[in-house]
């Protein structure tokens, strides 16, 4: 069995590690790179709490759901790649004697932790349901009011459209997405794409055509490895104290039909079974049935073949619920509903919002984008010019890494929609390159832009240095140019005369890729540049007027194909 | 238990009194019970998510439908004959030495309703109103930059008298909207006039369809008070503007605009023309016995104040503001292009003669 389960390990690390590098212009063709994270069911659940939807291939995370409440969370030591990677830090950082093993291994009661962290986050991405609840008296009222249906079912039909119509209002700007911290999955991408991967470039040259770097990456690097050597102390720290994805899982092997039991009369307590337990789930008493990771090695180690996995063992011998104290859901219920809102209004979101905040091309509108984007960073991954970073706190906190555009890095590439393809919970919306372009059906609609291009005038060589240069005029991508040049002649300090063309932007036709800002020469602080405004996602964010809304533009949204 | 047992694990069975409990199968009840309670928790995560999937990733960027504002106008129950603008002069000889500026306003404006047709032919019993005034900025009204209180508070009070069962007064202005309804007097009025003071509030505002010139689809609105209204009466002043020239009743509706509204003075002339297709209200009241002459739309001096002594009221709101600004604030007529915008788009038609009342009280 436990070979079996290696066999699995391997199969499952190796898959993602395979899909992370194939995140690739080059290699992704058709692979669904995304399924660990449209696996992993904290991000179907949370986002459906967010967005009341569940978006295209989250299903994944219902089917794991199944598998966990029939198996218990076999997920998290057989398929989740960072729980895997902790079994084998754990592993090789293991120099303890057996005595030690069992010690380290016994359930400490701040294991369960990670139920508040859980309970934290989905209360923010639930936060909706307060305003929703105090709104729907009122709405229910209208809905009654301008329900003319059949009589019997009235009161029914005006409760549900009552709470359904004030959901909808409070939906925006009432919740927020923060699982992405610490689900595994997007925490393991993360921190591949921004941190393992660009360091295992310069060691190989093997991985991008040109090094990359990502802003702040050291931090999410930090983080991920020091959970990962954690591992050397206490094994599955992360798994077992902090991982809200195990914490939801853990709530839901409640229901699970499958588990481990002990035989009371073949045990002699001699506590070998904990020796290489993962979880910390107490084998060697009444099961702790949330805290079990299925790994089998209690079954293996049990020098009495006292433990055995078995369908519907007896109720009195496994601890069925998480040892949570309700005061402590409380506390960690009521920081959910504090912090949000805290953070959410401490500016730098939405009226003093970022000009660094340039988001890539398909993104919806910010509040939405934080409700949707789980800080993945895939996006990040895939796209070939390095210009999508993970951000600090331009987005405010809690658009801590999310995806943001420094175009000193590189560059919106024209023809590349790839973020918004691999992006697992459509922060950014699947995009064709008709419909980033304008062109085609959406010819009406115009391109997506992401910001606009500004001048600055005092650092450009034709405008303040009599030099020529208009490199920025050559590159700007669109057709036709949104850079364009007004020649001038002028009389030199010498007193020759000069011949300049001095570029200038069209604000129309400028989609706000920043190659402009990337190939200019003064380099360490472009004079042309581009800010978050103009960016067509939003419409409190729009510039001119004359690009503000499209009749045909709300009307034509199916884009993929 | 068949094999050999240890001298722990006999002492172990004896202890459980010779029956292992797990060899206990479970029972058929025990069965149903715990694969019925997976079952059910299963089949409602699963019909949950078929109920909310979304397989497109639309859901997110689908617009809500188009909503429009209503028609508050009753034109169409006046007789033809009825005039679309009257314009009453006051004259300063026959007023009562002591007579209040509202006393005054409630005289001229019933004695153009009276020209129309009397009030009971725009206000009926039960009707909701909304009157809205322009007080974009916190100033003086003395400074006639904004609606005058006294001729706000007796619009209200007609409207009440003539049955209305709510009136409200609202607006969105460009300075602080508490700071405005205070400093132009405008909101104290309103509520001692006995009218409901609506002061706009993020959740108040809403996706409204125009599909204009310049709002080709929808914009964000400050829609919740005429939601359920009945009928909407704009009483504006009468001012010099710097970019359109003029501001009167059309320019008044800029206060519905959700922000961000800036963006229309690339096209300031188009906006007012879109008004002519969002708005039609039930009447326009141009309160004209103070003028803002010059460094409009702010003013600030009184120096820039001329005294009119006249309010002009109508049914169509292009009419009264094209006699305004020839009239009033003397100014070409053909500057004021949105004007000759909605007369083409046939929101409204220019003032004549024929159509229009003038009286003196």
């Amino acid at each position: 069995m436990v070979q079996i389960r290696r066999a699995y390990e391997v199969l499952f690390l190796g898959l993602f590690l395979f899909f992370l590098l194939v995140t690739d212009l080059r290699y992704l063709k058709g692979w669904p790179v995304s399924i660990f994270l449209e696996a992993t069911p904290l991000v179907a659940v949370s986002t459906a709490l967010t967005t009341h939807t569940i978006y295209r291939n989250l299903w994944w995370g219902v089917f794991i759901l199944g598998v966990t409440m029939m198996f218990g969370r076999v997920w998290c030591n057989w398929m989740c790649p960072f729980g895997i990677l902790h079994h084998f830090f754990g592993y090789i950082g293991n120099r303890k004697n057996t005595k030690q093993l069992i010690e380290v291994n016994r359930y400490r009661w701040w294991y369960s932790i990670k139920y508040y962290i859980l309970i934290a986050m989905l209360v923010m991405a639930g936060a909706w349901i307060i305003p929703t609840l105090i709104a729907t008296p009122g709405e229910v009222v209208t809905a009654w009011n301008t329900d003319d249906g059949s009589v019997a079912t009235r009161p029914v039909r005006a409760l549900a459209n009552g709470f359904a119509a004030a959901a909808e209002r409070y939906k925006e700007g009432g919740s927020n997405l923060q699982i992405g911290l610490l689900d595994p999955i997007a925490l393991t991408v993360r921190s591949m794409t921004t941190s393992v991967l660009p360091v295992a470039h310069v060691a190989t040259e093997s991985i991008y055509t040109e090094p990359r770097e990502y802003w702040y990456a050291w931090v999410v690097g930090l983080i991920f490895a020091g959970f990962l050597v954690a591992n050397w102390w206490i094994p599955r720290f992360f798994c077992r104290a902090v991982c809200p994805l195990g914490a939801l899982l853990g709530l839901l092997s409640r229901f699970s039909l499958w588990r481990i039991d002990r035989d009371p009369v073949r045990c002699t307590d001699c506590d070998l079974c904990l020796k290489n337990c993962e979880g910390a789930s107490d084998p060697h008493k009444d099961l702790r049935k949330s805290e079990c990771f299925v790994c089998l090695n209690c079954i293996e180690d049990c020098p009495h073949d006292a433990l055995t996995y078995r369908f519907l063992p007896r109720k009195a011998s496994e601890i069925t619920w998480p040892a949570v104290g309700r005061r402590q859901v409380l506390l960690a219920g009521i920081f959910g509903s504090l912090f949000f809102p805290m953070a959410k209004l401490s500016g730098g979101v939405k009226k003093n919002f970022s000009r660094y905040v340039i988001r890539p091309p398909g993104s919806v509108a910010e509040d939405e984008f934080l409700r949707r984007c789980i800080k993945c960073d895939q996006c990040i991954r895939v796209c070939p010019t390095n210009v999508l970073q993970p951000a600090l706190f331009e987005a405010g906190v809690l658009g801590l890494w999310t995806p943001i555009m420094i175009s000193k890095m590189g560059w919106c590439e024209l023809n590349c929609t790839l973020c918004s393809q691999v992006c697992p919970t459509g922060a950014i919306r699947e995009i064709s390159i008709a419909e980033k372009l304008g062109t085609g059906p959406f010819e009406s609609k115009g391109p997506i832009k992401t910001g606009t291009a500004f001048y600055n005038r005092g650092r450009c060589l034709p405008w303040s240095m009599d030099v020529d240069c208009v490199v920025c005029e050559e590159v700007c991508p669109t057709s036709p140019k949104a850079i364009f040049t007004r020649n001038i002649e002028i009389t030199d300090r010498w007193g020759k005369t000069l011949h300049l063309k001095r570029p200038y932007i069209d604000p129309e036709k400028c989609i706000g890729c920043g190659i402009c800002e990337h190939e200019c020469p003064v380099k360490d602080d472009p004079a042309v540049y581009v800010t978050a405004i103009g960016e067509t996602r939003d419409k409190s964010r729009s510039l001119l007027l004359s690009l503000v809304d499209d009749p045909a533009g709300s009307q034509d949204l199916v884009s993929i194909g | 238990m068949s094999e050999k047992l240890t001298a722990k694990q006999i002492s172990n069975l004896q202890k459980f009194g010779g029956v292992n409990p797990a060899d206990e199968t479970f029972s058929r009840r025990d069965f149903a019970k715990r694969v019925g309670a997976t079952g059910a928790v299963l089949t409602g995560a699963v019909a949950t998510g078929v109920a909310i999937t979304d397989p497109w990733g639309m859901q997110g960027v689908k617009p809500p439908p188009p909503v429009k504002l209503g028609n508050y106008s009753v034109r169409d129950e006046l007789p033809a004959s009825a005039p679309s603008v009257v314009v009453v002069h006051s004259n300063p000889e026959s007023q009562p030495p002591s007579e209040s500026g509202e006393n005054q306003a409630q005289r001229m404006i019933e004695a153009a309703l009276k020209a129309m047709g009397g009030i009971d032919k725009f206000i009926k019993r039960g009707d909701i109103v909304v009157v809205k005034p322009n007080v974009a900025f916190d100033k003086n009204p003395d400074l006639a930059a904004t609606s005058q209180p006294d001729s706000v508070a007796a619009v209200v009070k007609m409207c009440l008298a003539a049955g209305a069962r709510e009136v409200r007064v609202c607006d969105n202005p460009i300075n602080n909207p508490e700071s405005c309804f205070f400093k132009t007097k405008v909101g104290d009025a309103a509520l001692r006039a006995g009218a409901k003071l609506i002061l706009p509030q993020e959740s108040y505002f809403e996706d409204l369809y125009i599909g204009g010139e310049t709002i080709t689809n929808t914009w964000r609105m400050f829609y919740k008070p005429f939601k359920d209204a009945t009928k909407v009466i704009g009483v504006s002043p009468v001012k010099d503007h710097n970019l359109c020239k003029a501001t009167v009743t059309m320019k008044n509706w800029y206060g519905l605009l959700g922000n961000p509204r800036n963006q229309f003075h690339q096209n300031i002339h188009g906006i007012i023309t879109d008004f002519g297709l969002m708005m039609k209200p039930t009447l326009v009241i141009a309160d004209g016995r103070k003028l803002l002459m010059r460094n409009g739309p702010t003013g600030g001096s009184l120096n820039d104040v001329k005294r009119g002594d006249t309010m002009v009221v109508g049914t169509d709101q292009v009419a009264v503001d094209s006699w305004c600004v020839s009239k009033l604030l003397e100014k070409q007529r053909h500057e004021i292009v949105y004007l000759d915008k909605s007369i083409a788009k046939g929101y409204g038609a220019d003032w004549r003669p024929q159509w229009t009342n003038e009286i003196t009280v």
